[in-house]
């Protein structure tokens, strides 16, 4: 009778506990609302539960997952999906040390998943960050594996300090820039794989950085790399395969017109009739007409595979990860290839106590047979692979005819073109076979933190972590020909570690006076400390030619990469945030930092700001607007930070360094400290109102931003004769970056089988300097040593391009007409018949050019104008997400607008020493007389100055203005019902292409470029660099 | 509660501990690879290493390690680019470098670096150093680093400033810095006078001269690598010859030239010529090398990329050379197709080297024979004393205006050496320009490749002949001097261009 009354009272609900993807979901709980009764789902996702009439609700939870509520009604079967906490990511934010919600945020930070980084043919996450923010602008500047792009968030905001943001990796700040010695890049970022990343923060303005006080100015990214979930092992399984080809390379002339044009040229040159072309037979018995970008590029094939196991028990999860990447340049020889592992692990021992933490190991390999040129400073080797590419001329071969290197000395062999002795160029083919320019980085970051929650309302954490960088650099060089000739072989090794240790510990109170007063409240301390060593070995003369490794055979031995160096800061910090009714918020930050690079060591940072949500509101809510607007926040910040990024470990200090004069020991006068330095000030200024309309399904953010820069450190340049060994650093000048972003995001159409959601976002940035040091009108930013195109001057932007300006060609004598400071039109002419002058005035060359200040020449310092700017005014991207059933296609676009490019290489291509030429000088070089409206000069053997290699000339500058397909990815999804034939719980192939195409009047090969990486003031130049690479990709995840 | 009370407390220690933790000392730390100028002219060996430093940063690459020395001989008409590298000299060669060419900006900087490091040295020894080794040593040591100062203006002179004999010294020289910098702030300082820079240069070796010891050790190597007094005897015979002070160098050649031969310098280190030219650039350090910069084949040690005497003027390994076969010797008009010059003359036997055939025929200086493997660790010449004998050889002729029989005797001297068959005597020259112009030519000879040239052309206000495609340039001519860097006048508001 009882048992009867029971069964009539209780009864069985059934049901499956699955993800969104429909992945069963272990381990979830699964409870009656407002009872104790409830159970636990099975391995399959599965549960059966029993319960009593009275139940109405059922509520299901599992970590990392929003609950999830539902009624009973009659049901007897009730599944139930749970969304992961991820799609929340728009709605919790990572500040320092900590998170926030979005709502409450008054701050401008942007969150972008991890997975914009993963399933890219990329090396580091910043790579694949461009278009993606408003604010964030990402050029990548070189086709060369692993190279970090130029990554600015609001505008250039230092000048000889680094603009690159702190990166900050689980709360550890990270190295970042190019760590290796050697001509393959190593961007320090490579050891995170993108396919690990949770999220990515971006603070911009000061009330999100000012948290990291005196090295916010640049903004801070925040990684927060993937932890686990409670509930059954996941496993899953990623990998791709990738195709990449240059693109848009420079059309050059082929044997036959190589010959016949530089013939003419001779003809024009009468001190030069020695020189003759001469076609000749190669290996293959046919006459050499060789495509140097072919010896040069490939097309490098990459694959990728990632496999990662998350999972945890009630109070222990985990995440475990391990990656293989073996990536291809499409230089030849240049490679990345990395192997790394990930585990974190959290665990919460009591109700008061977590423990957890984070190993991470990675191995990488840089790998490169020589220089690319393509790195800073490498513009103008005569090695440089991007330079070789189109400089050498079609009539030369890689080999002799008996298959031998065609060579002469550490140059090319030249024997078919008579008249000069020796072409310094080097064949790159030795160099590709022989040589090996590699580094291989260890890099073990870690952490360990212990949290106490003595009261619900406080959260008291001490974290320790630590960040190695050892890394080994391997150069050698080839007796046979090239680099290593001179020194008969050459090897180089060096062995550097950094370290960084930190300490942070914090305290963090939140609580709720009465019901709507909200504070959270932050106090910590934290210390870093940075030590850097360096050493190695340089050795000549190789006793054997069959060794190629620096522990063999030489003759000669030399120290190389000694460095030793170390810096520590103590900071402490704190940070109220606090809010009425999550509707009037406020939050300020402070911190006081300690820097021992410093001269002047202490500095306090803050940060203030307010918000408004307008939608909370009654008058809101009962107008009707609140209909439409979901949400409606008018908020500001202000706030000071500093920079001090790149600062030398010991620049307070004037010092002397050890030499040798004759192999006795000197000590020398090597460096001018300054003992009053301080950190570069940055005042930023952020408003904006951010909405969402229809339930949220378009919001926009818009603000305006202004970084007022104080107190920049320039190393003030002395003038020569004044002897000092180094321009020293002072605090001086000024200059701001303001614009206006804008972002949206709209899902367009959301139906049962097709969606459609856009992103779009636009930046404007104005940067300008307002002063420099006294007496110090403009800072001039060289190219490699060699080439001067960018000037930074007052009232203008950073590295203005400032080039020589011309008047066309003449149309009746075929010289080029320079424009001197003054405006007068100069003739110019190579080869100066008797009685004639080489600047004249008139078109016949007979009346000799002066300048006003009685020069006889054109000349940059006294002739060039500040022409172009090179920074950017305009950048973005539009993203599109489509979803048809099983099918999605992410389409990228990035686009930069109102900048100017410097094309040096073009320079190159039309000089007329023997240099091959670009092909339009079959039809834009002057030829016979009367010929108006050419490019180029009249060809004339060794003329490097009519159309810009001695000096750079406006015809050489042209709009970077492009858009550019970024990326294009389709994939699909295996169907459930196909899948629960097989034992896996998701399987999705994808095809995807990057840079597939490009929008641009840009001739060179890719106007996203810079030959000067991320120097502040050399943007905007491209000379001799490897464009980017059009990569296709395949790809495939497996979820078991 | 109890276990909230034992992590409060945990939570409380840990507090404390981080709190107190921190390290302050590190806040301050002391660099340990280099030394603080506080204290560096604390100690004798601190001072010692400061003073060859002003030697040390002389012969970088840049200055008279190597590009002084290529850039004063390539100027002249003995050479001929082969590499048409704008980054090793072919501007310099063909007389039209720019304001911002690679040579014209590098060598400036270096020179000056060297002067400040001098200023430095003196002011440092003048307030501490003096007392920390003594007045004897004190006097040497600064007595040195005034003929380094002397040397590295002349130096500046040669190429960036008109000739002496343009005005008697009235044309803009170079910024003429006697105290030292060590902050920013110093940079405008307008040009002073040629006349004024030598007045300095003749100052700073007079006084050098009084102070300098005579000899550092019979035999001693010191005695090629640091300034005695001889070496400032024998740097006067050359600021006057190019201040055309003929008598003076008279004066100052006499001290150290015997009035017959075998000549030799009576006083200080004893200077005489070597039986055999080719000893003098093996063994780098005998009596005739009055002084030489020292190179070893240690890293910080050797004159650097594109910087070496023999990469310029050996040919590639390929054609039996060491080098990079930058420069070949003019075959056309330049000295090596002089028939007075004959071809068992020493110096062509040992320094010049004929490769190819036909149009590939070259012959090239191997004067440097130290190669690549070795990072080109020849010394580098700055005076020798066949200069001295052939510096009053023309003093002589210049102030008497007669075939000067000892003038004739010390062109014997230098000539016999290295050719022995061609001897000359007061009958073989008709007039006393005759023998200038041998004592001229025979210079050409003599210091190929020694740096030597530009400054005889300039001196006498002579055209720089044209050389293969490289037009003649007269004193009149753009060109004919370097134009004043670019980096100078964009930061000195009160220098001028040439």
């Amino acid at each position: 009778m009882l048992c009867m009354q029971l069964t009539a009272q209780q009864r069985t609900i059934i049901g499956k506990v699955t993800d969104s993807k429909g992945d069963p979901i272990p381990n979830a709980s699964i409870q009656v609302k407002g009872t104790k009764i409830g159970t636990t789902s099975q391995a399959d996702g599965s549960y059966s539960l029993v319960i009593p009439a009275t139940a109405k609700n059922l509520i299901y939870s599992s970590i990392g997952m929003t609950d999830f509520e539902t009624s009973i009604g009659n049901k007897g079967v009730i599944n139930a999906e749970l969304t992961s906490s991820d799609k929340n990511l728009q709605e919790v934010v990572v500040v320092g040390y900590g998170t926030q919600r979005r709502k409450e945020l008054t701050g401008n930070t942007v969150t972008l998943k991890g997975s914009i980084a993963a399933e890219k043919p990329i090396q580091t996450f910043d790579q694949a960050l461009a278009g993606r923010a408003a604010g964030v602008q990402i050029t990548v500047p070189n086709g060369v594996v692993n190279s970090p792009p130029v990554f600015r968030i609001r505008g250039t905001n230092s000048i000889s300090l680094s603009s690159y943001p702190l990166i900050i990796v689980d709360g550890v700040p990270s190295y970042s820039g190019d760590f290796s010695s050697t001509s393959a890049a190593g961007n320090a970022l490579g050891n995170i794989n993108p396919n690990d990343i949770e999220s990515i923060d971006i603070a911009k303005d000061a009330a999100a950085a000012a948290i990291y006080g005196s090295r916010a100015a640049n903004g801070v990214v925040f990684i927060t790399t993937k932890r686990g979930k409670s509930g059954k092992a996941k496993v899953s399984y990623n990998a791709w395969a990738s195709w990449s080809n240059p693109y848009r390379l420079p059309k050059v002339l082929n044997a036959a017109d190589y010959i016949a044009f530089k013939t003419t040229a001779v003809a024009n040159n009468p001190t030069a009739s020695a020189v003759t072309y001469n076609l000749i037979k190669g290996p293959d018995g046919k006459p050499v007409d060789t495509k140097w970008s072919d010896v040069v590029y490939r097309q490098g094939f990459s694959h990728n595979h990632n496999v990662n196991v998350s999972g945890g028990g009630d109070n222990t999860s985990y995440y475990f990860s391990a990656g293989y990447t073996d990536q291809q340049g499409i230089l030849r020889k240049n490679g990345f290839k990395r192997l790394n592992t990930l585990f974190n692990i959290d665990s919460r021992v009591s109700k008061i106590l977590s423990i957890g933490g984070k190993i991470s190991f990675s191995n990488e390999k840089n790998l490169a047979a020589t220089t690319s040129g393509s790195l800073s400073g490498a513009a103008f080797n005569t090695a440089g692979l991007g330079r070789l590419s189109f400089v050498l001329p079609p009539i030369l071969s890689p080999y002799n005819a008996d298959g031998t290197y065609n060579i002469n000395g550490s140059a090319i062999g030249s024997s078919n073109i008579t008249g000069l002795s020796t072409i310094s160029y080097f064949n790159p083919q030795v160099a590709l076979d022989l040589n090996r320019s590699n580094s291989e980085f260890n890099h073990i970051t870690s952490n360990a933190y212990v949290q106490l929650k003595p009261f619900n309302f406080l959260t008291l954490k001490s974290l320790y972590g630590i960040d190695y960088l050892l890394i080994d650099n391997d150069i050698f060089q080839t007796p046979v020909s090239g680099d290593g000739y001179a020194s008969n072989g050459y090897a180089w090794a060096g062995a550097e570690k950094y370290k960084t240790t930190l300490w942070t510990n914090t305290a963090q109170a939140d609580f709720t006076l009465g019901t709507k007063h909200n504070i959270s409240a932050l106090v910590g301390t934290e210390q870093t400390r940075r030590t850097s060593s360096g050493y190695g070995i340089n050795r000549t003369s190789l006793s054997d030619p069959a060794y190629n490794v620096v522990q063999a055979g030489f003759t000669t031995n030399n120290p190389a990469d000694l460095f030793l160096g170390e810096n520590y800061g103590v900071s402490e910090f704190a940070r109220l945030n606090y809010n009425f009714d999550k509707k009037y918020l406020l939050s300020g930050n402070i911190r006081q930092d300690e820097y021992s690079a410093l001269g002047i060591k202490k500095g306090t940072f803050w940060g203030v700001s307010a918000g408004w949500e307008i939608a909370r509101e009654k008058f809101w809510t009962e107008s009707g607007l609140g209909h439409v607007f979901s949400s409606f926040k008018v908020r500001g910040s202000y706030g000071k930070v500093g920079n001090v990024a790149g600062i030398g470990d010991y620049s307070p200090y004037s010092t002397y360094g050890s030499g040798l004069y004759g192999g006795l020991a000197t000590l020398q006068f090597n460096a001018v400290g300054n003992p009053n330095l301080r950190w570069e000030t940055s005042k930023k200024t952020d408003v904006g109102i951010a909405f969402g309309l229809f339930n949220d399904r378009l919001t926009a953010d818009i603000a305006y931003y202004k970084n007022d820069i104080n107190d920049l450190i320039l190393n003030v340049p002395q003038a020569p004769s004044t002897g000092l060994p180094n321009a020293p650093q002072q605090n001086v000048g000024s200059m701001y970056n303001k614009g206006i972003e804008l972002s949206l995001n709209a899902t367009i159409v959301q139906s049962k089988d097709f969606s459609w959601s856009s992103s779009f976002n636009i930046s404007t940035n104005k940067n300008e300097i307002t002063s420099l040091a006294p007496g110090l009108t403009n800072i001039l930013t060289v190219t490699s040593g060699s080439e001067t195109v960018n000037r930074t001057e007052v009232g203008k932007s950073l590295g203005y391009l400032w080039v020589i300006r011309t008047g066309g060609v003449d149309p009746g004598t075929g010289k080029r007409i320079f424009i001197n400071s003054v405006g007068t039109p100069v003739y110019y002419q190579f080869y100066v018949p008797a009685g004639q002058n080489q600047y004249s005035t008139t078109a016949d060359g007979l009346t000799k050019y002066v300048s006003p200040t009685g020069g006889t020449a054109i000349a940059q310092a006294a002739d060039a104008v500040m022409y172009k700017n090179a920074v950017p005014k305009i950048y973005g991207g539009f993203n599109n997400d489509f979803h048809y059933k099983n099918f999605d296609l992410n389409v990228l676009i990035t686009y930069q607008t109102g900048f100017y490019v410097y094309y040096g290489s073009n320079a190159g291509l039309h000089d007329q020493r023997w240099w091959e030429n670009g092909v339009d000088v079959l039809t834009d070089a002057w030829k016979t007389k009367d010929d108006a409206g050419k490019k180029y000069a009249k060809p004339v053997y060794n003329d490097n100055v009519s159309n810009g290699s001695s000096m750079p000339l406006d015809i050489n500058v042209f709009k970077g203005d492009f858009a550019k397909l970024k990326n294009l990815t389709l994939g699909f999804t295996l169907p459930r019902t196909v899948l629960e034939k097989t034992k896996l719980a998701s399987v999705r192939f994808y095809v995807s292409g990057q840079n597939l195409a490009i929008v641009t009047k840009y001739p060179g090969p890719d106007p996203e470029v810079s030959s000067n990486g991320n120097t502040t003031t050399g943007q905007g130049v491209d000379r001799n660099t490897s464009g980017n690479a059009r990569t296709i990709l395949v790809g495939l995840n497996i979820g078991f | 509660m109890k276990i909230n009370y034992k992590y409060l407390f945990l939570a409380g220690v840990g507090a404390v501990t981080a709190f107190s933790s921190c390290r302050r000392e590190l806040l301050t730390p002391v660099p340990q690879t280099t030394i603080s100028d506080a204290s560096s002219f604390s100690t004798p060996g601190r001072i010692s290493g400061q003073l060859l430093s002003l030697y040390g940063v002389m012969k970088n690459g840049q200055f008279y390690g190597g590009r002084y020395v290529i850039d004063m001989d390539i100027r002249g008409e003995d050479f001929i680019n082969q590499t048409n590298n704008l980054i090793t000299g072919a501007d310099v060669w063909a007389l039209n470098p720019t304001n911002s060419a690679t040579a014209v900006v590098n060598l400036w900087p270096q020179a000056y670096a060297t002067i400040n490091d001098c200023n430095i040295f003196l002011e440092g020894m003048a307030s501490t150093g003096t007392a920390v080794v003594g007045a004897t040593l004190a006097a040497n040591y600064i007595a040195e680093a005034k003929l380094v100062r002397a040397l590295s203006y002349y130096s500046l002179l040669q190429l960036y400033a008109r000739p002496y004999a343009d005005g008697n010294g009235s044309k803009p020289g170079v910024p003429l810095r006697l105290t030292a910098l060590k902050a920013p702030g110093f940079s405008d300082l307008a040009r002073s006078s040629v006349a004024e820079v030598y007045a300095q240069i003749l100052k700073d070796l007079n006084e050098a001269e009084t102070a300098l010891p005579l000899t550092y050790g019979a035999g001693s190597a010191t005695n090629t690598t640091r300034a005695h007094r001889n070496t400032a005897i024998a740097l006067k015979t050359r600021v006057y010859l190019s201040m055309q002070q003929y008598a003076n160098v008279v004066t100052e050649a006499n001290k150290i030239v015997s009035a017959t031969a075998p000549f030799t310098a009576a006083t200080g280190v004893p200077h005489a010529l070597q039986a055999n030219i080719a000893t003098v650039f093996t063994n780098y350090t005998t009596a005739e090398s009055i002084m030489s910069m020292p190179n070893s084949n240690t890293a910080g040690d050797f004159p650097g990329t594109q910087n070496q005497l023999a990469y310029y003027y050996s040919p590639p390994t390929s054609l039996g050379g060491v080098g990079n076969g930058e420069f070949s010797l003019n075959d056309a008009t330049g000295i090596a197709a002089d028939a007075t010059w004959t071809t068992t003359d020493a110096r062509r036997t040992n320094f010049v080297l004929k490769t190819g055939t036909g149009s590939t025929a070259r012959s090239w200086l191997v004067k440097y024979k130290v190669g690549g493997s070795l990072n080109y660790s020849d010394y580098v010449p700055v005076i020798r004393y066949s200069e001295v004998l052939l510096n009053l050889a023309e003093a002589k002729v210049r102030v008497s205006s007669t075939v000067d029989a000892q003038a004739v005797a010390l062109l014997n001297a230098v000539r016999n050496r290295s050719d022995a068959a061609t001897i000359f005597t007061v009958a073989s020259f008709a007039t006393s320009t005759d023998l200038i112009n041998a004592i001229l030519k025979e210079r050409r000879i003599e210091f190929l490749g020694e740096g030597l040239r530009n400054g005889d052309l300039l001196r006498l206000l002579q055209t720089i002949p044209a050389k293969g495609t490289a037009q003649a340039k007269t004193p009149a001519d753009v060109g004919y001097i370097w134009p004043i860097p670019s980096s100078e006048l964009s930061l000195n508001k009160l220098a001028v261009d040439n």
